[in-house]
């Protein structure tokens, strides 16, 4: 009587590949929910072994949406929100690297930090797509598909985030 | 600035030329594109994807798997159908089938075998489908006309006797104490009491309390199929109770004299005339009171 079909997702080198795939910014998803590195890597990993556990179920091509399912359920589980703590690459100092003038060195710093601070104090919703965008360069599109809302949607949440950034570093 | 989400258009360079050097034109563009370049040099940090990816392929996967739940309902209403299906199936074989032909009607039905079998009115037959090819018995009150499908014995059991053919076509009436059979074609064995006989085409038995009267019958079929009631000798009531069952009236006798004989025949489509000859032979007036009421009294 068991109805049983099997799905590519339980073949270990297609759940593999798709995990590489998927697992960095998924974590990164999570921690711009919550802002807690370790506990957004667990989530990540509690998704992943849904996944792996319930593989006979999920063909892949339904694999990421299944992910994001459980990650935006996850909000349910009344996980405390922290700081998103963000920093920039290490070899990042700058915009112009030849401008060596310590007073403009001290501004560009300066305008590093606070572009972190407002970034920090933007509202849960601007700050996860804004970050999907310009950390994991995800297209509009894929980010509404993970949201589970409209491309319309997404693109007003970028837009006042980038109102709100501006209106933060400029005081 | 606002409409159309056009800082998001921007980020993402989707700006018409247009557009672009009208945003540059403005005082913010310088910070705007400062916070683009800035933000995109971020980063979260790696974090150790292959531990992680060993931890959950060492999970155990669930084994194969749980039937949804619409499917779990669809098997149990198929189930509940399937019961229910049998269930009716099974009674309508092994319970008892019933046919009646109540006064006034005349029932046609057929057995499983195709036998045939005409119901006169106030009879009625009980059978059971269920292996009927082995075991062709039917329980009749009444009287009814059988035309028999060749096969194994085909029984007839009242409650004054039994009657068992092979493929034949016969007429059985039990009705109060008498009992009669006519043989239309084949062979009939009648068992009454102890004894038992065999009716060949053209004859016909009657017993009336217990005694037997042998009579031969010359046609083809019994005459109440014919709208004619066909008497051999029968005294007053059970004439009277014949023309209430074929005509579903009721009828009063305000007589004693009901002793004397009848052979003959009397319509069953014709209650003006059944009554006259009634009255003619038994020398009594009739009056209707309804309808379906009369009143039989001595002239």
């Amino acid at each position: 009587m068991t109805i049983h079909s099997i799905s590519n997702t339980c073949n270990e080198i297609v759940f593999s590949s798709f995990f590489k795939s998927q697992a960095k910014s998924l974590r990164n998803f999570l921690f711009y929910k919550y802002g807690n590195k370790d506990q957004a890597e667990d989530l990540a990993q509690e998704a992943f072994i849904k996944l792996w556990q319930n593989c006979s179920d999920v063909p892949i091509e339904k694999a990421k949406s299944y992910l994001y399912t459980i990650a935006n359920n996850s909000a349910l589980n009344g996980i405390a929100h922290e700081k998103v703590v963000l920093k920039y690459e290490k070899e990042f100092s700058g915009l112009d690297k030849t401008n060596e003038n310590p007073e403009f060195i001290l501004e560009e710093k300066q305008f590093g930090n606070k572009l972190l601070k407002a970034i920090e104090n933007l509202n849960e919703t601007q700050r996860v797509a804004f970050l999907m965008h310009r950390i994991d360069g995800k297209k509009y599109s894929e980010i509404a598909e993970e949201l589970n809302i409209g491309i319309k949607a997404v693109e007003k949440r970028i837009h006042l985030a980038l109102l709100e950034l501006r209106k933060e570093i400029k005081i | 600035m606002d409409k159309n989400n056009k800082l998001a258009k921007w980020l993402n360079d989707e700006m018409t030329p247009s557009e672009l050097a009208d945003f540059q034109a403005t005082e913010d563009y310088a910070l705007y594109e400062k916070i683009k370049n800035y933000s995109s040099h971020l980063e979260v940090g790696d974090f150790n994807e292959d531990k992680v990816l060993e931890t959950i392929l060492k999970q155990e996967k669930s084994t194969p798997k749980s039937i949804p739940l619409y499917k779990k309902w669809f098997i149990q209403i198929a189930a509940v159908l399937v019961i229910g299906l049998g269930l009716t199936f099974v009674m309508q074989n092994y319970s008892s089938v019933t046919q009646l032909a109540q006064n006034g009607e005349k029932t046609t039905f057929l057995l499983p075998d195709n036998s045939e079998v005409v119901l006169n009115s106030g009879s009625e037959i009980q059978y059971k489908k269920w292996n009927w090819d082995n075991n062709r018995a039917l329980k009749l009150q009444g009287e009814a006309y059988f035309k028999v499908a060749k096969g194994k014995k085909f029984e007839v059991v009242t409650n004054l006797g039994k009657v068992a053919v092979l493929g034949t076509q016969f007429n059985v009436k039990a009705r109060e104490n008498r009992f009669d059979v006519t043989c239309f074609e084949g062979r009939v064995k009648v068992n009454y009491k102890n004894a038992e006989l065999v009716l060949t085409p053209g004859q016909s038995v009657t017993f009336e309390n217990g005694k037997q009267i042998k009579t031969t019958n010359e046609s083809s079929k019994p005459a109440w199929l014919e709208h004619q009631m066909a008497f051999e000798k029968e005294n007053l009531n059970q004439i009277i109770a014949e023309i209430q069952r074929q005509y579903k009236v009721s009828i009063i006798l305000k007589t004693k004299k009901t002793d004397a004989l009848f052979s003959g025949k009397i319509p069953t489509d014709n209650l003006e005339t059944a009554l006259q000859i009634i009255g003619t032979t038994y020398n009594l007036n009739y009056t209707k009171t309804t309808t379906d009421k009369i009143i039989f009294q001595e002239k």
